[in-house]
């Protein structure tokens, strides 16, 4: 049991101390703004500090109100989702000039009415359109267990924040990996859940195909917690699923029992250095997988997935890079331009490719519940690399980060990423992937790692 | 795929022309740059045939 002031409380553990009144959500707060102020110069994670909303909303807490499983918990949201009265700058130095949010985002508004105190919003890869975490307006944010490499993106101050202990809970989005390559180069549970489980309304998009919202974290407890606070139908998003919530948290202490684990293999088992896979092999050995199961055309997934993002990526800011394209980040301003030219044949077929590829694996889900993938295909580069040499061939570091990540969002699996950190060495993440809407047995998986110590994470 | 390569120069020219984008020309070169980095990352997509039956899946509710 952590102090609930310390930067190692999770969410959890401040909930309860808070609502068994062991600690106001007032000193919470304080404690939570005094460690943005000490981490801040170093990790770069948060572009707003909404610190006087926070003190309103913990001292209604601590009278009483907005009482929650989430009771006096500080979090933060990558700055894509809508706080009200702040424009909703999605990373970019454009939407800064556009019109400030009237009301928070949807996940944001249930987080707090669970009992959660948004403290501000965190910085990202602009638009989205990133896997570093490298911002040219805004500054990288910088990875906490060493500043001198990227913390992955794009929800870049999402890992950051989390990892520094600033906060013990964030909100990510995730359309191509971006909470997943996050929470693996920061050594983060990250939680993407199924395509349409989550209302994404009150947030800037990306790839409507594609977006998912979800946790960061430093304990499934956390992500269970979170997750099922913000479950629930929401007709403000049309691909928001109209399913009863099912309820995670309960079902943590079941244990892996019954679970049948298998290993991609294939595409899944190259293409990346020898600590992503000896990642999987570590959480395979404590789970007692060893069956492989290979996702069929999982590289044709990924061109897919690739082309359809640059393409309604591209489409979404076609105005925007007609009108003001010196105000983009060079580093998405070129990649956008580029998807607004690519052959409309190209986005049918990967559409129409999707269906297929989702038959095939969901066959494949038939035999197993779960699948063990890497995260991503290394730990985190150094700040500003942009090349790196994987498996002797050279690959742009932008492009790569995602390669384990986007066949997997691409047909809207769910998926918890696990941290994994050997003595001396950066974090890597693995994949733990469920079948559509099965995202408490990811998270079981996830909370038996945790428990017997394969997958831990600790603030830098 | 054709054995001969597209012009991927032209391409960024003729389509950029075509949807009204206009290119400054400190960018095109990394505009050109990016289109063909898509054309290999496509291949594997482009290299399948699908079946007729198989349409797309984007979601839609009316």
């Amino acid at each position: 049991m952590n102090d609930p002031l310390s930067k190692a409380a999770t969410a959890a553990e401040i909930a309860r101390a808070v609502s068994t009144g062991k600690v106001k959500a007032a000193a919470v707060v304080e404690a939570a703004l005094a460690r943005i102020q000490a981490a801040e110069p170093t990790v770069n994670a948060f572009t707003d500090v909404v610190a006087q909303r926070a003190r309103k909303r913990a001292a209604e807490i601590d009278a009483g109100q907005h009482i929650g499983p989430l009771s006096g918990v500080p979090f933060a949201v990558k700055n894509l989702f809508d706080i009200e009265g702040l424009p909703t700058c999605a990373g970019s130095k454009i939407n800064v000039d556009g019109p400030k949010a009237t009301r928070d985002g949807a996940l944001v508004r249930k987080l707090e009415a669970a009992g959660a105190i948004l403290l501000g919003g965190l910085n990202m890869g602009e638009y989205a359109y990133d896997f570093t975490g490298e911002n040219a307006h805004y500054g990288p944010s910088r990875n906490p267990h060493d500043p001198t490499r990227m913390t992955g993106g794009s929800s870049g101050g999402s890992g950051a924040a989390v990892a520094a202990g600033e906060v013990p809970l964030s909100l990510g989005s995730d359309t191509n990996g971006s909470i997943r390559v996050p929470s693996s180069l920061c050594g983060l549970f990250g939680l993407k859940p199924t395509y349409g489980r989550l209302s994404r309304a009150g947030s800037f998009p990306f790839v409507d195909a594609f977006d998912h919202l979800g946790p960061l974290a430093r304990s499934t407890e956390d992500l269970a917690l979170s997750f099922d606070a913000m479950q629930g139908w929401d007709p403000d998003d049309s691909a928001c699923t109209d399913r009863i919530a099912e309820p995670t948290l309960t079902r943590l202490k079941e244990g892996i029992g019954g679970l049948r684990i298998a290993i991609a293999g294939d595409y899944f088992a190259k293409g990346g250095e020898p600590e992503a896979f000896e990642a999987v092999a570590t959480v395979a050995r404590a789970l007692g997988a060893t069956k492989t199961v290979v996702l069929p055309q999982a590289a044709a997934a990924r061109a897919a997935a690739y082309v359809i993002t640059a393409m309604e990526g591209g489409q979404l800011h076609l105005e925007r890079l007609k009108s003001r394209p010196q105000d983009f980040d060079g580093d998405t301003r070129e990649r956008l331009m580029a998807g607004n030219l690519l052959p409309g044949a190209w986005y049918v077929k990967a559409q129409r490719f999707r269906r297929h590829y989702r038959a095939a694996v969901l066959k494949i889900f038939e035999e197993v519940d779960i699948v063990l993938a890497p995260a991503t295909p290394r730990s985190a580069p150094k700040l500003g690399q942009t090349m790196m040499t994987i498996d002797g061939v050279e690959l742009p570091v932008r492009a790569s980060l995602g390669l384990f990540t986007q066949p997997i969002s691409f047909i809207g699996l769910p998926v918890v990423a696990v941290p994994t950190r050997k003595p001396g060495a950066m974090p890597i993440g693995v994949q733990v992937i469920a079948k559509p809407f099965d995202e408490q047995a990811a998270l079981r998986v996830s909370a038996h790692l945790e428990k017997e110590r394969v997958c831990v994470s600790a603030p830098a | 795929m054709s054995e001969k390569k597209p012009d991927i120069a032209k391409w960024v020219d003729e389509a950029a022309l075509a949807i009204g984008l206009p290119i400054a020309p400190q960018y095109r070169a990394n505009v050109i740059l990016n289109v063909e980095r898509s054309l290999a990352i496509a291949a594997p997509l482009l290299a399948l045939d699908l079946d007729d039956d198989l349409n797309p899946a984007p979601v839609y509710r009316p």
